[in-house]
C-alpha cells in the first residue's frame, strides 16, 4: 500500500502536476479510507502520512487526515471509486479560469476523456459544496476540475486515476500551445464532444 | 484619537484600603503589550517586586481581555490571569475560554488589577463598568458551582462570575480560579492568590460594543478566516466531534502517553477512555467558548449526572497518570477538582507522585495506582488540606522533596508536567525545560510541528533545528496569548491573518513579524522577571527521569531527552549567554532596559 502511494505521488510530483506539498491521494478500502497526511508531501511520502480513518464516520486520527477528507469521502459515497487522485495540474487549472468545460483536441485525449466538467464554487478548499457537487459528476466522468483549484480523479486503483490526471494535463498543454500558435483556433472534429 | 480594539481603561482594586480607581492605560504600553499575557506580564513585572511572596500583599493579580476579545473573532473570547506563582515563583499568566473576558470587556476594560488583601472575605462586580466590593459571607465556603449560582441568582443570569473554590480558600498551591462553572484559569496557583486576598469572586457584566477600527475588512479576514477553521480537519472535524480527548489514541499509539507517574509511556486502557470512546459512551451535548465555531467543550452523562468535561490532560492526569483507566472515575474526579477549585493537572501529577513514593516505599499514605476510590478522597483532602491533603496540596516538588525524592516529582520550576512524554519528542522536552511558567505544553506547543504536522510534521526523534523552532513557537504562542485567541484556532489559522485582523480592529499597523516581536520581548520580559526572582539557567532542565532513564516500550522506546545540545543551541540563539542571561543588546534591542538583571 505505501509503495502504491509513494509510486503515484512520486510521479504526480515530478510530472509537475503538484507543487511540493499540494495534492491528495486515497483509496478506499471496505468501510476504511487511507488517505495521505495533511501537509504531507507527496513526492516523499512516508508511513507516517498515510492516515487510516472511517469512509463514514471518523475517529481520532480525523485531525491528521487530507484537508479534502471530506470530498474524497463523499466521492466514494458517491460513486463507485475505489482510489481518488487530487492534484493541481497548471495548464489545466489555468484553462478552466477560461472555461466552462475542457473539449480535449488531440486524439488520445478526445478518446480518453472526451470532456472534462469545470466545476465552480465560492469555496474550493476542504469545501461543503464540493462535497455536494463533484460525486455527481464523478459518476459521468473519469475526471472533474474544480475551476481556479485542481482536478479529482477517480478510480479502480490509484493508478487508473493518475492515469486521468496525466491525460487531462495533456490534454490542456495541447491546447495551450494551440492557441498559442493559432489563436483563433477551432476543431470541428471535437464540437461533438459537447455533448457528450 | 480614540481607541478601536482597546478600551484604553484599567480597573485598580485595592483590597487593603477598599478604594477601586479607573486608570488609563498609555497607549504605546497597550500597541506594545497588546493585551492578555502580554499586558498581564508588563504590569506584574513593573508592580510586583520579584523577590516577594507570592502569597504576600505585595503580589497582585491582573485580569486582562485582548484587543480581539468580544470582536467575533473566532476563538477570541478568551482572558487572562497574571501575577506571581506561589507553586512556580515565577512570573505567571493562565487564560481560559468561557464569557467572563468577554464581559469584563464590554463592561470598558483593558486590564483590572488587584492588589491589596481585604481583612473580611470579600466579592467584586464590575456591572457596565461600575465596581463595587460586598462582603463575601453568603459565598464564602461555597464551591466554585454553588457560587456561580448564588451570584447569578442574585444578580441575574446576564453576569459572568469567575471564582476559586475551597483549595483558594485553603491556599492550596495549585488552586484553580473557575469561570462559567468548568472554564479553569488552572496552571499556577492563581487561586491561592486570590484566597490569600480573601477575594472570593469576581461577577462581571458588559453590554459596551468594542469599536472596530475598519469593520469591513475586519469581516473580509474574519470570512477568510473561517474558510481555513471549516476546510481544516482539527478544528471542523476532530475538535468539534471527539473534543480535546481526540489527542488520547494519536498519543498513545506514538508512545508518548505517560502512564503511572512517566514510569510507562504507553497506557494499555487508554481505547476506553479516548475521545473515540467517550463520543460513543457518555456525551450529551457539545459545547463552546464565545463566537468559536469548533465547540470543543463536551457534557458527558454518568450515573453520577451531567458534567462539562473532562479535557484530554485531565482525562490523562487524573486517569493514566495515577494507573486509572475507568472513565466514570475520571468524569467525577474532573469534577472535583472544578468544584473545589483544584488545577486538573498538578492534582493528577501529583497524587501520581504520592502513588509511587508509595510504591516505593518512601511515603505512607496508602494511594497506590489504580487507587480510584483514593484518588477520590485525596483530591478532597488536598482541597481541605485535610491529613495527608495538606502534605499534597504543596505540589510534587515540594511532595517529592520532603520525602528525600526529588527525582521523582514530574515538574519543571515547580509546575506540573502535562500529557505527553518528552522522551519521544524531543522538542516538546526542550520546550518544558525552557518554559518561563514551568512544565507547561501551551508556551511552544511543539505538538503542532511534532504530532500534528503544523505549521509542518518534522521528525519528532530528531534534535536537530529544534531549538530554533521551538522559540519561534514560544514567541508567536506569547503573542496569541495576548490578543488572545484560543491555540487551537491557531492550529488552522496563522500569525499572518491575526496581524490582518489585529490592524482592522484596532487601526494599528501590524504586521505578522510584528507579532514574533511582540512575543520575543513578552518572552525575555518574563525571563528577566524570573532571573530577578532568582530562577537561574539551573532551572532549564527536566526531571531526572526523562533525561537519563529511555522509554521501556513501546513505539518511542529506547529514547531519552537529549536536552544539553538543543539547550546550548537554544541559549545562543536568543542571544542569552552560557548562563542563560539576554545579552544587554537583546535588551536594549527590545527596549527592556528597566528590567535587566
Amino acid at each position: 500500500m505505501l509503495k502504491d502511494f509513494q509510486r503515484i505521488g512520486r510521479d504526480l510530483f515530478l510530472a509537475g502536476l503538484n507543487s511540493s506539498h499540494s495534492g491528495n491521494l486515497s483509496v478506499r478500502y471496505g468501510d476504511r479510507i487511507i488517505i495521505t497526511r495533511r501537509g504531507s508531501m507527496l513526492g516523499h511520502l512516508g508511513e507516517r502520512d498515510l492516515i487510516e480513518t472511517g469512509l463514514a464516520s471518523n475517529d481520532g486520527n480525523i485531525i491528521l487526515a487530507s484537508t479534502e477528507i471530506g470530498v474524497h469521502r463523499a466521492i466514494y459515497q458517491g460513486t463507485s471509486a475505489l482510489a481518488v487522485v487530487h492534484a493541481h495540474p497548471v495548464h489545466a487549472i489555468s484553462l478552466s479560469l477560461l472555461e466552462d468545460e475542457i473539449i480535449p483536441i488531440d486524439s488520445e485525449g478526445a478518446y480518453l476523456l472526451h470532456k472534462i466538467p469545470v466545476l465552480s464554487a465560492e469555496r474550493t478548499i476542504g469545501s461543503a459544496e464540493l462535497e455536494e457537487k463533484l460525486p455527481g459528476l464523478l459518476q459521468e466522468f473519469k475526471i472533474v476540475m474544480v475551476r481556479g483549484h485542481g482536478s479529482f480523479a477517480v478510480g479502480q486503483m490509484l493508478e487508473e486515476a493518475y492515469q486521468w490526471t496525466s491525460s487531462l494535463e495533456n490534454v490542456c498543454r495541447i491546447i495551450y500551445l494551440t492557441r498559442t500558435l493559432k489563436r483563433d483556433f477551432a476543431d470541428k472534429r471535437t464540437e461533438k464532444y459537447k455533448e457528450w | 484619537m480614540g481607541l478601536f480594539g482597546w478600551t484604553g481603561q484599567a480597573l485598580r482594586v485595592n483590597l487593603s484600603s477598599g478604594t477601586i480607581t479607573k486608570e488609563s492605560l498609555a497607549q504605546k504600553d497597550l500597541t506594545d503589550w497588546i493585551g492578555g499575557r502580554g499586558l498581564g506580564a508588563w504590569i506584574v513585572a513593573r508592580e510586583v517586586p520579584a523577590g516577594c511572596d507570592p502569597l504576600g500583599k505585595d503580589n497582585k493579580l491582573v485580569f486582562a481581555p485582548g484587543p480581539l476579545t468580544g470582536t467575533g473573532v473566532p476563538g477570541a473570547g478568551r482572558f487572562s490571569a497574571s501575577a506571581k506563582s506561589p507553586l512556580t515563583g515565577t512570573i505567571f499568566d493562565s487564560n481560559a475560554g468561557g464569557t467572563w473576558g468577554v464581559r469584563l470587556k464590554r463592561s470598558g476594560y483593558d486590564a483590572l488589577i488587584i492588589e491589596g488583601e481585604a481583612t473580611a472575605p470579600v466579592y467584586l462586580t464590575i456591572f457596565d463598568g461600575r465596581a463595587e466590593l460586598h462582603e463575601a459571607g453568603d459565598v464564602w465556603h461555597s464551591d466554585t458551582l454553588d457560587t456561580n449560582k448564588k451570584l447569578k441568582d442574585k444578580f441575574g443570569g446576564d453576569i459572568s462570575v469567575s471564582c476559586i473554590g475551597p483549595a483558594g480558600e485553603n491556599l492550596v498551591k495549585f488552586a484553580s480560579i473557575m469561570n462559567d462553572n468548568s472554564r479553569a484559569l488552572g496552571r499556577g496557583g492563581l487561586g491561592a492568590v486570590m484566597g490569600k486576598k480573601k477575594l472570593k469572586a469576581i461577577a462581571v457584566r458588559g453590554s459596551q460594543k468594542v469599536a472596530i477600527a475598519n469593520q469591513e475588512k475586519l469581516d473580509f479576514f474574519i470570512y477568510e478566516a473561517d474558510k481555513w477553521i471549516r476546510a481544516n480537519p482539527i478544528t471542523s472535524q476532530g475538535l468539534p466531534e471527539f473534543g480535546t480527548p481526540v489527542l488520547v489514541n494519536l498519543f498513545n499509539e506514538l508512545g508518548v502517553f505517560p502512564a503511572r507517574n512517566f514510569q510507562d509511556s504507553v497506557f494499555p486502557g487508554a481505547g476506553k477512555i479516548s475521545g473515540e470512546a467517550i463520543a460513543r459512551t457518555i456525551t450529551t451535548g457539545r459545547r463552546g467558548c464565545y463566537h468559536c465555531p469548533v465547540q470543543c467543550a463536551r457534557l458527558v452523562k454518568t450515573r453520577n449526572g451531567v458534567f462539562k468535561g473532562p479535557e484530554y490532560e485531565s482525562i490523562w492526569a487524573l486517569g493514566p497518570e495515577c494507573g486509572i483507566g475507568d472513565l466514570e472515575t475520571i468524569v467525577e474526579a474532573n469534577h472535583m477538582c472544578n468544584r473545589l477549585g483544584l488545577d486538573t493537572i498538578t492534582t493528577g501529577v501529583t497524587i501520581g507522585c504520592a502513588m509511587e513514593l508509595q510504591e516505593k516505599g518512601l511515603l505512607d499514605t496508602g494511594l497506590k495506582f489504580g487507587d480510584a476510590p483514593g484518588l477520590l478522597q485525596a483530591i478532597k483532602q488536598i482541597a481541605y488540606r485535610e491529613d495527608a491533603g495538606d502534605l499534597l496540596a504543596e505540589g510534587s516538588r515540594s511532595l517529592a522533596g520532603k520525602c528525600g525524592a526529588s527525582g521523582y516529582a514530574m515538574q519543571v520550576k515547580g509546575l506540573e508536567l502535562p500529557a505527553y512524554d518528552p522522551r519521544g519528542l524531543q522538542g516538546m522536552g526542550l520546550g518544558l525545560a525552557t518554559s518561563n511558567r514551568g512544565g507547561c505544553h501551551l508556551r511552544a506547543y511543539m505538538v503542532g510541528p511534532e504530532a500534528l504536522g503544523v505549521p509542518k510534521m518534522v521528525d519528532r526523534f530528531s534534535t536537530g533545528g529544534k531549538a530554533g523552532l521551538t522559540i519561534t513557537q514560544q514567541n508567536i504562542s506569547a503573542a496569541i496569548d495576548s490578543l488572545i485567541v484560543c491555540r487551537f484556532i491557531n492550529l488552522a489559522v496563522t500569525e499572518e491573518y491575526f496581524a490582518r485582523i489585529l490592524s482592522a480592529v484596532t487601526g494599528v499597523d501590524y504586521h505578522p513579524q510584528d507579532l514574533h516581536r511582540t512575543g520575543e520581548r513578552i518572552w525575555n520580559l518574563e525571563r528577566l522577571y524570573n532571573l530577578r526572582s532568582g530562577l537561574d539557567f539551573s532551572f532549564d532542565t527536566l526531571p531526572p527521569r526523562l533525561l537519563e532513564e529511555p522509554i521501556r516500550e513501546g513505539p518511542s522506546s529506547g529514547r531519552k531527552v537529549e536536552l544539553a545540545q538543543m539547550l546550548t543551541e537554544y541559549y545562543r540563539f536568543r542571544s542569552w549567554d552560557e548562563y542563560g542571561v539576554p545579552s544587554a543588546a537583546k535588551i536594549k534591542e527590545l527596549g527592556l532596559e528597566g528590567f535587566s538583571c
